[in-house]
């Protein structure tokens, strides 16, 4: 494994000491850990069996991440006779690596905030390789030198929590000399890491299917809610608009044609019919009204979508940018439907745009992965980050002025074609909604590429 | 063109007057209840009705069971079922408890009108 090692004696790359600047996010709390005694007496292979199979037991028994995390420091330390460990975790949240289990160093040296990416892995050909790090002052992986020359730390050996091309995490063993490493210790040390990773990364796989679920279950009760207050609604509302709508038909055949009151009464029965189309909108959404599929070319759809909100930018002076698949592909749709959700899309585009904004919106088919997608693209005010897990709930909305219904209908009506809609934004840049279609044939559940 | 005798169960009375209003125009000759009982109570007693314009949601009984005691009682009376929840199933629901046709709310003077006609052409 002698590739699995290599120095960093600091040339090169920034130094970021700064010490006084405040943790920039709170800390977990870190438990004191102590570290185990060294295990004299025994040859390397005895320890290293006895201390992975510490491990090993303790990611089976435990059903608690922090405990496993709290044994790999510990036993990561106790192996290289070392003065400390310490364990981060990437935080997807705040896309930084938080300390999650430290042993053997100061509280000075805790309090340090989490750190970057660029701090943690400078070089991503790294990602399977343990580092170390021998020159504190100038490596630009130790981003507080001072403070770790002051907890007595004159040497560092980083190992990372990598799955596949991913970094989970890292995991870092302070010395208070500075010694050589065998292979086999290197070597040792990458193992833990890998079991240690794939646990995080099954950890963390049921922490996002857990959230996955509350989100759903949360979706499912508001829906239902809804569905009875627009079933109520409907009713309620579509009494009067009878009454309303019988009146006014009947008097827009008494009176005479020329006459401005005959158009004011076709538009009291053209307004109405309106609202009783709103109204079935909302019962369709609340029943979640299966798809009349038939075999269509998005391309089509997006343009007649397209020219029904043309007007609307145009008066507001916002550009569409247009690109269309040549290779596009027809796939089965309602294209009412999806029409309906293209329309609602451009809307919200065109609301997040100042005047003279730009709305891009782009098709694609990826042959490979038998689907089809739409992007709609704008240079707008963006979603704040908490707010875009929200975006498709019912009665959420960013204006004023909005149902918060157009996006919840759009993506039930998404869900209901077997697909996905992923939000990507960025406040004060912009935001990039994407759908994506599976691809399907005349046999629903044949796909065209497969 | 022959004149109908209708009955219009709805508890909204602005729905009673407006089909009374459309109807009678047109020569009918047009009741109205607005409850389920009511209504009963009235194709009981003048059960020279040929046609029953019902709503499906009433405040005392609801309109399918309505529906169902017109049917034990006469097979020759037709009924159009009117109601604010237009889907498929409740019209097929209706049509199988022996409803004659399905006008969701809301529905114009010609919606009505010609709801009709397709069941009393001479009317």
């Amino acid at each position: 494994m002698v590739d699995a090692r290599s120095n960093i004696n600091g040339s090169g790359g920034s130094v970021c000491a700064c010490p006084e600047e405040p943790p920039r996010r709170k800390m977990i709390a870190v438990e004191t850990l102590t570290i185990d005694s060294p295990m004299t007496g025994s040859t390397p292979y005895e320890i290293y069996f006895k201390v992975f199979r510490d491990i090993i037991r303790s990611m089976h028994s435990s059903s608690s991440l922090q405990e496993v995390l709290n044994v790999v420091v510990v036993k990561s330390a106790a192996v290289l006779d070392a003065k400390g460990a310490l364990l981060r975790i990437f935080n997807k949240d705040t896309e930084q690596f938080d300390v999650r289990a430290a042993c053997g160093l100061g509280e000075n040296y805790l309090s340090k905030g989490p750190v970057t990416t660029e701090k943690i892995l400078p070089n991503p050909m790294e990602l399977h390789q343990v580092k170390i790090i021998t020159d504190l002052w100038h490596a630009p992986r130790v981003e507080y030198p001072q403070e770790a020359w002051d907890e007595g730390i004159r040497m560092m050996v980083d190992v990372p929590l990598a799955v596949r091309n991913q970094i989970l995490g890292l995991i870092r063993i302070y010395l208070d000399h500075h010694r050589e490493f065998s292979d086999d210790e290197l070597d040792f040390m990458l193992t833990i890491a890998e079991q240690c990773a794939c646990i995080i990364e099954r950890v963390q796989l049921m922490e996002n299917q857990q959230e996955n679920f509350h989100h759903l279950a949360t979706q499912m009760d508001k829906m239902s809610s809804l569905g009875r207050l627009a079933a109520g609604i409907a009713h309620e509302i579509n009494n009067p608009l009878t009454g309303i709508l019988l009146y006014s038909s009947n008097m827009s055949k008494k009176v005479s044609p020329e006459g401005g009151l005959k158009e004011g009464l076709d538009i009291i029965i053209k307004e109405t019919q309106r609202c009783k189309i709103i109204i079935q909108g909302l019962l369709d959404f609340a029943r979640d009204t299966e798809p009349q599929r038939m075999s269509a070319n998005i391309n089509h759809v997006v343009e007649s979508a397209l020219g029904i909100v043309e007007n609307e930018f145009h008066l507001r002076h916002v550009d569409i940018g247009l690109t269309l698949a040549k290779d596009m592909v027809n796939t089965l749709l309602d294209e009412n439907q999806i029409e309906q959700v293209l329309i609602n899309l451009l809307l919200n585009a065109l609301h997040a745009v100042a005047e003279c904004g730009k709305v891009f919106v782009k098709t694609s088919v990826d042959q490979a992965a038998g689907t089809i997608r739409v992007e709609v693209v704008d240079n707008g005010c963006g979603i704040a980050k908490a707010d875009q897990k929200k975006i498709f709930e019912p009665f959420f909305s960013a204006r004023s002025n909005g149902t918060g219904l157009g996006l919840a209908i759009s993506y039930g009506i998404i869900q209901n074609h077997d697909g996905d809609i992923q939000v990507f934004s960025s406040l004060g840049k912009g935001t990039r909604l994407v759908i994506v279609f599976p691809i399907r044939t005349n046999n629903a559940t044949e796909k065209v590429f497969a | 063109m022959k004149p109908l005798n209708v009955l219009v169960i709805d508890d909204e009375k602005v729905i009673c007057d407006a089909c009374w209003l459309v109807l009678s125009e047109k020569g009918h000759h047009v009741t109205h209840r607005t409850t389920g009982i009511a209504g009963l109570l009235e194709i009981e007693r003048n059960g020279a009705y040929d046609l029953i314009l019902l709503d499906m949601k009433l405040p005392d009984i609801d309109g399918s069971q309505v529906l169902k005691l017109i049917e034990e009682q006469s097979t020759k009376l037709s009924v159009i079922v009117m109601t604010g929840y237009s889907t498929l199933s409740n019209a097929l629901e209706a049509m199988k408890l022996g409803a004659a046709d399905y006008l969701p709310k809301p529905f114009t003077e010609d919606d009505l009108l010609a709801t009709i006609e397709k069941l009393f052409p001479d009317s």
